[in-house]
């Protein structure tokens, strides 16, 4: 690799982003070497941070003219390494791309730029009674291009489904350095042919990088309650968020903290929740006000039937808020109560979250590790933080074999090895656990027909030998997430 | 001995009907493997879609793939193979007081793998959304033989490529669906209907779906019966303060609502269903929500999803070859054909221009079938 300072190459791509926005000086480029995963950091040789289609395109054209390897980049908080640079490659970020290009009230689209935050979408929306659905817990901080890479969720896509369901079209520089739009265009219910903005959707930066999306966007609900439930343990949540789930109640949320988790969140954002409960459940509910108010009260029933302690509702908007801030800001909370911790993320069967919490307890009893969880209950989508110190020798090991270990519990009971955060650079390696040679071997049929040489973000989501010997990180907070501002999961 | 259908107006030369999926996957590779051209065909009730194929050798017929692989009503997921009926779906999720909001014409007959290539859809996706939404993983058999999965049985999953996304609405091109597997809803307590004596276009509709006291769970345009079915779905006492806040409405705005009762309904969707499954021309108006409501209705039977989120379809039938002529070449890419005379192929393309992103759709179907057997040249573009 050629010194930094004098790659041939850093002027060609400064003539097209400008001379600002082409960055190669070792210092700088250190603020690019990693993503939300920061157990894995890659310096890459050079980032550009182009503003127009026209100069992403022009940026990718020059990188696959020399064969450079291409990793999209949003806000950096993605937890499965999926922006983590490749050597000698490039980085493309999308930070300057920020600008609301339509809103389009009466269709309900809205055509961004990928750079443009996800919670602006709806701060932009909301003097006309509008908003934009999925809501990563990053959502402060992550993009909308990200969130279209990742197809992120979040606790309200119980109700309303995830990004896929809701980014409809958009437009793609390929490998190629060539433009096309897909997906739905104005005018049409689906596009015509392949949907290949709902494959695009979630494929992590293997198939090219998006210049514009137009999302949909969904009018406010009249009402919205919010209940705050605590129970003796997570078996009788787990059955409380079975029975909610099983008797026809949509929620619009339900996400489930147990003790460790209450502990650390209450630590840290100074809530007022119980600590001498083994488990809390926050659920919302949305929708036409009588239903509303029908629906909060039958899950109540169901949750004290399943052996509720205490039931709660926030007295205002301002408690109701905390109480979400609370559980955003729970991955952060847990440094706590524990000097390290590995964040798993997975998903099971909803029916089964009591007996799989329980299997998950055994494996930390069994490797002497604590567990904390605090997840997406309605949707099954699990988030174990496994706790440990590094300083104790072979603890941290033990932990990553713990996580590891929590993922073939998922599958084994039928789940997947992730549910939001991605396969990225973390999970490769579990991808080949949950899907034949023959699926992954499809999946590669789709990414050739985008990308033949593989360009685009290489050693991510397909298990490789070289990538399976590799280790997986650790996970340090962003200081805005132990502030509540913004989290993750 | 089953009949062998004709597919868009080409006459196979045999039907092989698999008893499993194992043989589904045995039967394409030695297909695929003796270059004999094929099609998968389901119940049959969209033969007519699309263009002819370029030629198909064998019809595989996936009727006799027809049981449930696995449902969990607690879990509101249920895993069924590609041949079982709409109509027999409906029936096992009954049991359980739940429901599949895939809407075709002909729920006895239609398979829930034709609804997937097809892309099935009808006035429920206002608030289910569409196949896209509802389905969370796919097995198919590619058009070499070889079995793939994508997705899977949790209703939340990201691990992997969406390929059950990319099998939606793909027509049999990149291979036969042999099962799938779906996030099922409860029926809700109470399902109330009415019909509202206005136009799409009138302020009053507008006003309805500014509302946030209605939600309704579908949105329907009937002209024959002069106004727009609203259905609202929900808790009793939800649904009754729904209506009566709509009568409130349409009483200000001067507006006629007429309850419709079950025989009502039922009438309605046997209207719905000819006009979807009969008529020698039939084609599908996408375009988006106010397009929808502002488009003058052909002088043909039309039935009009005119919902959110974005879409609005008419689906239309019977018409003569020149007012057809006429729209066709007017239609920009927004009408689909689903029906047309043999003696219209060849002329009309089915599908119109293919979209600015074909070039990609060329190279999928390039990497999943390259010998260019599997239902060849019967989607957009002559895929």
């Amino acid at each position: 690799m050629p010194t930094l300072a004098a790659d041939p190459l850093h002027d060609r791509f400064a003539a097209i982003v400008g001379a600002r926005n082409a960055v190669s000086a070792a210092s700088e480029l250190r603020t690019y070497e990693c993503d939300g995963l920061l157990g894995y950091r890659i310096r890459p040789r050079i980032v550009v941070l182009p503003a127009t289609t026209e100069e992403v395109a022009a940026c990718v054209q020059l990188a696959s003219e020399h064969g450079l390897p291409i990793v999209p980049r949003g806000a950096g908080t993605g937890l499965s390494g999926g922006s983590l640079p490749v050597e000698g490659g490039i980085v493309i970020g999308t930070s300057r791309m920020t600008r609301i290009l339509e809103v389009d009230l009466p269709n309900r689209r809205m055509r961004v730029q990928p750079g443009v935050i996800n919670l602006d979408i709806s701060k932009h929306l909301a003097p006309h009674g509008y908003y934009y659905a999925p809501d990563p817990s990053s959502q402060s901080v992550c993009t909308i291009g990200g969130n279209v890479a990742e197809n992120s969720g979040g606790a309200h896509c119980l109700k309303y489904g995830f990004t896929v369901n809701h980014a409809l079209a958009a437009r793609v520089v390929l490998s190629d350095g060539s433009v096309l739009d897909i997906g739905a265009r104005d005018g049409e219910a689906d596009a015509r042919g392949y949907d290949l903005m709902g494959v695009f959707v979630g494929s992590e930066g293997l198939l090219g990088i998006v210049t514009e999306v137009v999302v949909r966007i969904l009018r406010k609900p009249q009402a919205t309650r919010t209940i705050f439930g605590t129970f003796p343990s997570t078996d009788e949540a787990g059955a409380a968020v079975s029975a909610i789930i099983s008797s026809g109640i949509v929620p619009a949320a339900i996400e489930m903290c147990d003790q460790l988790a209450i502990e650390a969140i209450v630590a840290a954002t100074g809530v007022d929740w119980p600590l001498d409960v083994g488990a809390a459940l926050l659920m919302d509910v949305d929708g036409v006000s009588v239903e509303v108010e029908h629906t909060a009260d039958a899950a109540i029933a169901l949750m004290r039937a399943a052996g509720a302690i205490e039931i709660r509702a926030p007295r205002d908007d301002a408690e109701r808020l905390l109480m979400w801030k609370g559980r955003k800001a729970a991955f952060a909370a847990m440094g706590r109560i524990s000097p390290n911790y590995h964040v798993q993320d997975g998903v099971i069967p909803r029916k089964d979250i009591a007996a799989v919490l329980r299997e998950i307890a055994q494996l930390g009893r069994d490797a002497g590790l604590r567990i904390a969880n605090v997840f997406h209950a309605g949707d099954g989508n699990l988030h174990p933080l496994v706790l440990y110190d590094q300083r104790v020798p072979g603890e941290e090991a033990k932990a990553e074999a713990v996580a590891g270990d929590i993922l073939r519990v998922c599958l084994k009971y039928g789940g997947s090895v992730t549910g939001e955060h991605g396969v990225g650079r973390d999970k490769a390696c579990y991808l080949g656990e949950q899907f034949s040679a023959d699926d992954l071997d499809t999946m590669k049929l789709v990414r050739s027909a985008f990308d033949p040489q593989g360009i685009f973000n290489p050693d991510k989501v397909f298990p490789t030998p070289h990538l399976c010997g590799d280790r997986p990180g650790l996970y340090v907070p962003h200081p805005a997430e132990l502030t509540g501002e913004a989290g993750r999961g | 001995m089953i009949e062998t259908p004709s597919i868009a107006g080409v006459m196979p030369e045999r039907t092989l009907v698999p008893a499993d999926r194992r043989e589904l996957a045995a039967i394409v590779r030695d297909l695929y493997a003796a270059g004999k051209t094929f099609a998968f065909v389901g119940g049959g009730t969209e033969l007519d879609l699309g263009n002819a194929p370029r030629a198909i050798d064998t019809v595989v017929r996936t009727t006799a793939l027809d049981r449930v692989i696995d449902y969990s009503p607690e879990d509101q997921t249920i895993t069924v193979e590609a041949g079982m009926r709409i109509a027999a779906l409906d029936a096992v999720l009954a049991q359980h007081d739940q429901l599949l909001p895939i809407d075709t014409g002909d729920r006895q007959n239609a398979t829930i793998g034709g609804a997937i290539a097809t892309n099935a859809f009808g006035a429920r996706r206002h608030r289910y959304g569409s196949i896209k939404d509802l389905i969370v993983g796919i097995e198919f058999v590619r058009p070499d033989g070889v079995t793939a999965h994508g997705g899977g049985k949790v209703v939340k999953n990201v691990a992997g490529f969406d390929l059950p996304k990319l099998m939606v609405g793909s027509l049999g091109t990149l291979g036969g669906i042999a099962s799938a597997t779906f996030r099922v809803f409860p029926k809700p307590a109470d399902t109330r209907a009415v019909l509202v004596r206005t136009s799409p276009a009138s302020a009053f509709f507008d006003a309805c779906m500014q509302d946030r006291s209605l939600e309704p769970s579908a949105v329907a345009h009937h002209p024959a019966q002069g106004g727009i079915v609203l259905t609202f779905a929900g808790l009793e006492a939800s649904v009754e303060q729904q209506l009566a806040h709509l009568a409130t409405l349409a009483t200000t705005h001067a507006i006629t609502v007429a309850a419709l009762d079950r025989r009502a309904l039922e009438m309605l969707a046997a209207a719905e269903s000819a006009i979807r499954c009969s008529g020698a021309w039939r084609w599908t108006v996408s375009t988006n929500p106010v397009g929808a409501r502002a488009t003058v209705a052909p002088p043909v039977a039309t039935t009009a999803e005119i919902g959110y989120p974005t879409f609005g379809v008419t689906l239309a039938s019977a018409g003569d070859d020149v007012s057809i002529d006429a729209l066709a070449a007017t239609r920009g890419g927004a009408i689909v054909f689903r029906a047309m005379p043999q003696r219209a192929r060849g002329r009309i393309d089915a599908w119109g221009e293919p979209p600015p992103s074909f070039p990609l759709m060329r190279a999928l179907k390039a990497n999943f079938d390259p010998k260019g057997l599997c239902n060849p040249g019967r989607f957009v573009g002559g895929l």
